[in-house]
């Protein structure tokens, strides 16, 4: 059994299928809070799946998921993002009409609760909450490199910059969990690189990091423990090294994917 | 309990009557909603303009025609404003469908004035050339006019159905409804699928507003209202089934009925209201989803 | 969803570059608003304050579509709310605006939640659908609850807020100051954590419900919000105009509100809502004498700026090849 000092995701038996066909096929998972966890798989293994089912997107026909003990299922999506499970997506959800800056004030939202009154008044505490959420978002933003663009909306930033601003709206608010679907999806070696080093920074005994990704370099060099998926079932756990060693991993990369 | 179905038997009755009528109301928005994903809020206008159009070919207001000669010339008027209508907003529907909505609304305020600039506000009275007579079938008076609607009604509707099925424009209207991209790949012309059916649609309006005004008269907005009782028919069926939307009308003509004679004729349009709420909410997918699949 | 909301903003963000420096014309606006009682006759200045209170209409049904992606054609029903909160409390009980504005927000508010309540999975047709079924019902609730709304009579507006100040005055400035306020309710909604959270609940629900905002929260704060402004509308069309009856609430007012907000390009600043308030006022008067008129203009200009909104990028990436040859 798991420790009682380290907080985990935990999925057991999760099972998800639409109109008879089946997309996760009793999914054990244990994703370790000090860990960076990797999910990879071929396209249509099930990762996004999985991370819906954990996000509370999806509810799976069967199976349980826990944080640090505490039954998740049946709660709605917003209600997990307030216990802090946080995730970025797969396709960028900025939204047009705000600025980069505003879009990452989002991420911490959830932690100010100032009431309508101060939406619409010039309340000293909706000017002090929204001071707050500036800074932090600023802060994250500097960490992802991007402070120079803040003020800019996002039609006007390439597809990899706004990889970075979700992933930047995703960290800002502290998260217990943090589901990274694809982060490194459109960025350039460089980019890559930052946000490698960026992710590792962010890794703490706390934070629960999965990370979804195609990039081979960046899973096996930041993870401490990967899943591989095939088919709605899991054919590999361990260390990267181990993963890669496995000779069905092997298999299906080299038989479906470019890698 | 004799007193119950004395009365609750000719209001079902004449109540399914008029839902024949709301039906073709509701299978036009419809056919136009599946195809192009607009709600066309000029429908009901489109066709009280074509109804007062009869009127004026027939009365001798503009012209002095027989009577089927004005009904070939309204149908033939308001098929042009249909394509018309598409043609305006075709580009729209393409790029967003709450912006080609909000542009029915100005076909149906420019419909709604041409109406009033041309035929005025007055009430006139339309006569359809109806057979006039009644009967007593097993208790219930039927009359000329239920025949004639109940007759006109299935007559076009499995015409619609018969078409739809089995005619090569019927079969690319369900493909593209079904799935427009894969329908487009498949070399299926959109637009002339979209234009079908805005303008068959036009016609089953033209039809609707036609036979409702025995029953009341003809004025600027007694289609338009008639045409709310469409709509709600549609959101019964669920906006996207053709048989929905004619189980939808039957099912809003006899509740109306009811409602009118037992609770009061004065709140119709709030009870509609409450009805689509309802509907909306108890079967969002429309009424034959819950029930079995639909065909269309 | 979002390719609805996409394209209602291409016209919006399109809009926005041409204003200069918003803050600087608004000031300019209202300051010219403020002296223009000194400078015109009577008749304009009463004829302003309805086109101050219409503008306050256009302003609720603009947020709801640039903060829901929602069209709403019954807005009337919340316009009819706030009318009759102070035509009611000002007939019956000889209360001014100053009791009856607050309560007329408040009912805004909440038949606006209200409304949202049984729609709140409902998104884009169907809630579109639902509110024209709304507007039609409006009329028949004020002319069958006659005891206390007059009927189809009608009711007239007549306390003073400040009494001994001349009324046409006060029917004026009242609707220009809450016309001011609203436009700076919403400058503050746009940079506060609620305006935030629902912007990217309209362009991507999914994402605003992973960071914390529920979905049908959005939806039914945008309507309460809308509804708000509507009931300030309808008070201050009752209060500036002086009467208040079934005639003013009907689906064609409601349309006519939609056809004010599309005309502003859905803008909710002042000079943009001022735009769509004098489409709504003045045209109507311009072309009294002949009604029939008004609603082929009004579709006609529905029509046009919807078209030029679409074209405007093609047209502009045109001069731009042009220019640039």
């Amino acid at each position: 059994m798991m420790d009682r000092t380290t907080k985990a995701l935990t999925g057991q038996g999760i099972a998800l299928s639409f109109g008879g066909i089946e997309v996760l096929k009793g999914l054990d998972v244990q994703f370790r809070a000090g860990e960076i966890t990797g999910l990879i798989g071929p396209n249509g293994a099930g990762k996004t799946s999985l991370f819906n089912c954990l996000t509370g997107a999806y509810t799976p026909q069967k199976g349980s998921i826990r944080y640090d003990g505490q039954p998740l299922d049946g709660l709605p999506p917003a209600a997990r993002a307030s216990r802090g499970i946080v995730r970025s997506f797969q396709h960028v959800a900025l939204s047009p009409d705000l600025t980069v800056l505003e879009n990452v004030m989002i991420g911490v939202a959830r932690n100010h609760h100032a009431g309508w009154l101060h939406a619409f008044l010039p309340t000293g505490r909706g000017r002090r909450e929204m001071a707050g959420m500036r800074a932090a978002a600023m802060a994250a933003l500097s960490e992802l490199g991007l402070a120079q663009a803040a003020e800019k909306l996002p039609a006007q930033l390439p597809p990899g910059m706004l990889r970075l601003v979700e992933i930047a709206r995703a960290i800002v608010g502290k998260p217990d969990v943090l589901l990274l679907d694809e982060p490194a999806a459109g960025l350039n070696n460089a980019e890559t690189r930052d946000l490698m080093r960026s992710l590792r920074r962010l890794a703490s005994p706390d934070l629960v990091m999965v990370v979804v990704e195609h990039d081979m370099d960046l899973v096996m060099s930041i993870c401490d423990r990967i899943y591989v998926l095939n088919f709605g079932a899991f054919v590999a756990v361990g260390s990267p090294a181990e993963v890669r060693a496995d000779e069905e991993v092997v298999r299906i990369y080299l038989g479906s994917d470019d890698e | 309990m004799s007193d119950l179905f004395r009365d609750l038997f000719p209001l079902v009755w004449s109540g399914m009557i008029t839902g024949c009528l709301y039906a073709l109301g509701a299978l036009g928005l419809v056919m136009i909603f599946k195809s192009s994903r607009v709600v066309n809020f000029s429908h009901g206008n489109v066709a009280g303009f074509a109804a007062f159009l009869i009127y004026g070919f027939s009365s001798g207001m503009l012209m002095e025609l027989s009577w089927g000669a004005a009904v070939l010339l309204a149908v033939i008027a308001v098929i042009a404003i249909a394509f018309m209508t598409y043609a305006l907003i075709s580009p729209l529907v393409f790029e967003s469908d709450l912006t080609a909505t909000i542009a029915t609304l100005g076909i149906g305020l420019i419909a709604q004035g041409a109406t009033l600039l041309i035929f005025g506000a007055d009430i006139v009275s339309l006569d359809l050339p109806i057979p006039r007579f009644g009967m007593s079938v097993l208790g219930l008076f039927v009359t000329g006019y239920d025949l004639t609607v109940l007759a006109v009604a299935i007559v076009t509707i499995a015409a619609l159905f018969f078409v739809i099925d089995h005619t090569k424009l019927g079969v690319a209207f369900r493909a593209i409804s079904e799935n427009p991209f894969a329908a487009e790949v498949c070399g299926l012309n959109l637009r002339s699928v979209h234009l079908f059916s805005w303008m068959v649609a036009a016609v089953l309006g033209v039809v609707g507003a036609l036979l409702i005004v025995p029953t009341t008269f003809l004025s600027v907005t007694t289609v338009a209202a008639f045409m709310l009782q469409a709509f709600a028919a549609a959101v019964i069926g669920g906006f996207a089934s053709l048989p929905g939307a004619l189980l939808g009308g039957i099912l809003i003509g006899v509740l109306m009925n009811l409602f009118t004679f037992y609770v009061s004729p004065e709140f119709s349009s709030t009870f509609l209201l409450g009805v689509i709420l309802l509907a909306l909410n108890i079967f969002p997918n429309g009424i034959l989803e819950r029930v079995g699949g639909t065909r269309v | 969803m979002s390719d609805q909301s996409a394209s209602l903003n291409g016209t919006a963000v399109g809009q926005g570059r041409l204003a200069l420096r918003p803050e600087a014309l608004t000031w300019a606006v209202l300051l010219l608003l403020l002296v223009l009682p000194f400078l015109l006759g009577g008749s304009w200045i009463f004829t302003l304050g309805v086109c101050f209170a219409n503008a306050i209409g256009v302003l609720s049904v603009s947020v709801l579509v640039r903060y829901g992606g929602e069209v709403s054609i019954g807005h009337s029903f919340f316009a009819a709310v706030g009318a009759y909160s102070v035509a009611v409390l000002d007939t019956r009980y000889g209360l001014s605006l100053i009791a009856s504005l607050p309560l007329a927000l408040a009912l805004g508010v909440v038949a606006g939640v209200a409304f949202a309540w049984p729609s709140r999975r409902l998104s884009g047709i169907y809630l579109a659908v639902s509110t024209m079924a709304l507007a039609l019902a409006v009329p028949e609730m004020i002319n069958n609850m006659d005891g206390l709304t007059g009927g189809y009579e009608g009711l007239y507006v007549s306390q003073p807020v400040i009494p001994g100040v001349k009324m046409g005055l006060q029917r004026y400035y009242g609707a220009l100051i809450v016309l001011a306020l609203v436009v700076y309710g919403l400058s503050r909604l746009r940079r506060s954590r609620q305006g935030l959270v629902l912007l990217l609940a309209k362009a991507h629900p999914a994402a605003a419900d992973a960071f914390g905002t529920r979905r049908v929260w959005a939806r039914i704060a945008v309507m309460g919000i809308s509804g708000g402004i509507a009931a300030l509308c309808g008070a201050m069309l009752g209060f500036a105009g002086s009467t208040v009856s079934p005639s003013g609430f009907t689906l064609w007012s409601a349309i006519f509100l939609l056809v004010g907000s599309v005309v502003s390009f859905y803008g909710l600043t002042l000079p943009r809502a001022l735009i769509g308030g004098a489409f709504l006022t003045l045209v109507p008067q311009m072309l009294s004498a002949s009604g029939a008129w008004i609603p082929v203009l009004y579709g006609l200009a529905l029509l046009g700026v919807i078209l030029f909104g679409h074209y405007l990028p093609r047209l502009r990436a045109l001069a731009r090849r042009k220019g640039g040859a």
